[in-house]
């Protein structure tokens, strides 16, 4: 029987050595780095959302930038178009926007598809939200929208300035834990694990009387409006939006932070965005060779460690585990 | 109590030391007499990293002659590269990542909507860049930014440039068409080119000028078949193009089987100088390119001759672009401007020392506006035909010099551009 308080305690020990690692982040590093940490925490929630998708519903999706797109880009109009709307209000668009676009495919690709087919489907329609963008003038086509403004939050009780890089980033890393401890709720709680009991055995799950399509959809939707609320967080740190978040390069992100850091585990994609980060931070100056790097890494992982590199772990603490009950190998010494 | 040192713990130790480096912060480490670091964020990789190349060249051995000759004050300039991917949003993020580490002047932008993001950035940050030929027109307009100069000709300087001397060469040309990049270097090229025309030609000739609707194509796309298809049924005798980099020598090679050139009277490149040339070799179609910077239009110019005698040694090409004498240029006017402010490399005192700036630069001397950070500098246009003699298939055979005081538009910061005017 698995003990859910005891697995409640262990991933709040875990998240609260994040938060504390990215809370330090901005005392220690200069104002790049923080930057790209700011980015590595919206990354880690990309990659649990499309984890959520895959190890959850067992759905392979190939075009999750164009939730992360629709929810940048929604953000980015409210900013820009209608600054008096609440900061709070922008983001419940973005990531609504995100939902909007999960709901409408989802619709069309989990009843005409399955499998790698499904994933296909997935990347068609995020290439159709990439164009549509770059050839809408009201969405600043190939250019994008820049000058994007950070907010001010008004709650009535105070004022909570958030137009300083440190600020927003303080914002992004409580953004992302409390998105992150949705997730997990929502992963460990009835509807999560009939979600997967459905990736296990999806015949006997219908057997029992759960519509498959309605449960596929939830995970999708809930995926979609996860990932496009990382984009809505997004934008106002970079304060730009532009169509190459929409575009395929970017719905790989997710699937490499997951193979790197392992499907199985709830914290594999933070491990594997962070993995990213730092290649991508230690290659910047060697043009060319990230892709190279984290290529290599790949597939190193993919043939060598197949549950990535949590996954890797876990099997070793497993076989450790196991070692004291087995008996000693006898040694034997070296004849002289 | 004894310690045991073990290889785990060595590995650890190792790896909690490397981990730590990144977070040295090199801002409170350099000292204001160390070397001068410029950022020089540029497209490295995809389908325009050939022009990034120019940049980092050019840029490399303006810093050469700079330290060869003393420095400035006795500093040393030391260049940091980042690749920009030729997009916004990771150009945006090695710009602030340099700026976090200390970089605070930055050059090498030549895609228009990276320069565009490049200002409200640079702001909020603290930054300058110079573009290395970004040409939109909104730069010195609209979007006009203190933070943000453009050493580089404006598109009206170069474009309308170009056009007036096209009319008065070929006064017989009226009917025009268009193949146009669909993003904003494209859309502004156009505009300037169309507006000119209509004024150009009936002034010339008495006669309206017939401008058919432009082609747009996309960027990065590796099939033009289709938009090609489309010239071809335009009844036109010349042709405008400011498609560029990888996408133009996909472009004129996908048109020669069609027979488009052999079509059209004349055709205009706004930008690509050598670069289809190069790839195309005899089979270049004959045309008029606008170049930032023609070598043999500035023989004597000291800069100029080691700018090409040092690019030459370095790749063995002989074509260097205009690219490379761009960053040359902005590595010249930080060095002029740092000079002017005494050493000091604040964000603040070199934004004041780099407005009004006159400095000297592979194409004779530049000065760069205070109202609107535009440099007043002459635009230069090559006619490129293929030859058989010529060992690399073409050679230029008509090149002119235009005083930038005569083609660049008045300065207007916050302004649209008065077509109007040009």
């Amino acid at each position: 029987m698995i003990d859910y308080r005891a697995r409640f305690r262990s991933n709040l020990a875990i998240a609260a050595c994040g938060l504390a690692a990215f809370a330090v982040v901005p005392f220690v590093a200069n104002s790049g780095l923080m930057f790209l940490a700011g980015l590595v925490a919206i990354n880690i929630v990309f990659g649990m959302s499309w984890n959520l998708l895959f190890s959850g519903a067992g759905l392979l999706s190939f075009g999750h930038a164009m939730f992360f797109g629709g929810g940048a880009y929604a953000m980015a109009l409210v900013s820009l178009h209608w600054p008096g709307l609440p900061f709070l209000l922008g983001l419940a668009i973005g990531a609504g926007a995100g939902a909007l676009i999960a709901l409408v495919f989802g619709v069309i690709a989990l009843r005409r598809a399955s499998g790698v087919y499904f994933a296909v489907l997935t990347l068609v329609f995020s290439e159709l939200i990439h164009l549509v963008i770059t050839k809408t003038t009201f969405l600043g086509r190939n250019d994008g929208l820049v000058g994007i403004p950070r907010p001010t939050i008004e709650t009535g009780l105070f004022t909570l300035d958030l137009t300083s890089a440190t600020a927003y980033y303080y914002f992004i890393v409580v953004a992302m834990a409390c998105a992150a401890f949705a997730l997990w709720c929502f992963q460990n709680s009835p509807a999560g694990r009939l979600i997967q009991a459905i990736r296990q055995d999806n015949l006997r799950t219908a057997f029992l009387g759960t519509s498959i399509f309605g449960w596929q959809l939830t995970a999708f939707v809930l995926s979609g409006a996860l990932a496009a609320f990382c984009g809505a967080v997004m934008v106002p740190f970079t304060q730009i939006a532009s169509p190459e978040i929409a575009y395929w390069t970017v719905s790989t992100q997710p699937i490499l932070f997951t193979l790197l850091g392992g499907a199985g585990n709830f914290w594999g994609p933070a491990v594997g965005a962070i993995l990213f980060g730092a290649i991508d931070y230690g290659t910047r100056a060697m043009h060319g060779l990230s892709e190279i790097t984290v290529g290599t890494l790949l597939l190193l992982v993919v043939l060598l460690i197949p549950g990535g590199l949590l996954g890797f772990l876990q099997h070793r603490r497993q076989k450790k585990r196991r070692k004291p009950t087995e008996p000693a190998p006898k040694r034997t010494e070296a004849q002289p | 109590m004894a310690y045991k040192m073990n290889r785990r713990g060595v590995v650890a130790g190792l790896a909690a030391t490397g981990l730590t480096a990144p977070f040295l912060n090199t801002r409170m480490a350099a000292a204001q007499s160390g070397p001068i670091t410029l950022g020089v964020v540029t497209p490295l990789s995809g389908p325009v990293q050939l022009i990034g190349n120019f940049v980092r060249h050019g840029a490399e051995i303006g810093a050469d002659y700079i330290n060869s000759n003393g420095g400035v004050n006795g500093r040393e300039i030391q260049l940091q590269f980042r690749d920009s991917k030729a997009n916004p949003n990771d150009a945006s993020v090695a710009a602030r990542e340099l700026i976090g580490a200390g970089t605070n002047l930055q050059l090498g932008t030549i895609s228009s909507a990276v320069a565009l993001a490049m200002g409200p950035l640079l702001q909020s940050e603290g930054g300058v860049v110079i573009t290395s030929g970004a040409g939109t027109e909104k730069l010195n307009h609209e979007n006009y930014n203190p933070h943000v100069f453009r050493v580089g000709d404006s598109p009206v300087s170069r474009n309308a440039g170009l056009v007036r001397h096209i009319v008065q060469s070929r006064p017989d040309i009226r009917k025009w068409g268009g193949i146009i990049p669909d993003h904003e270097y494209g859309r502004t090229t156009w505009k300037i080119f169309e507006a000119t025309m209509r004024k150009a030609v009936p002034e010339m000739t008495g006669e309206e000028a017939v401008i058919a609707e432009p082609i747009l194509v996309p960027y990065g796309s590796g099939d033009y078949r289709n938009y090609i298809q489309q010239a071809m049924r335009l009844d036109v005798d010349g042709i405008y193009t400011s498609v560029y980099g990888g996408d133009a020598v996909t472009l004129y090679q996908q048109a020669k089987p069609f027979g488009l050139f052999d079509k059209i009277d004349i055709l205009l490149d706004s930008a690509n100088e050598f670069l289809v040339a190069t790839a195309m070799g005899d089979q270049t179609p004959a045309h008029w390119s606008g170049f930032h910077w023609y070598y043999e239009a500035n023989k004597g110019n000291p800069l100029s001759d080691d700018l090409y005698a040092s690019y030459v040694e370095r790749t063995g090409d002989q074509y260097p672009m205009g690219w490379a004498a761009e960053a040359h240029a902005a590595i010249m006017a930080y060095a002029k401007a740092i000079e002017k402010t005494g050493g000091s490399t604040e964000t603040a005192d070199v934004i004041d020392a780099l407005k009004g700036l006159s400095f000297d630069s592979a194409t004779g001397m530049r000065h760069l506006r205070a109202e609107d950070n535009q440099a007043v500098k002459n635009a230069e246009l090559a006619y490129i035909e293929p030859s058989s003699e010529a060992e690399s298939g073409f050679e230029v055979t008509d090149y002119v010099s235009l005083d930038g005081e005569n083609v660049v538009e008045p300065a207007r910061p916050g302004e649209m551009l008065d077509l109007s005017a040009l």
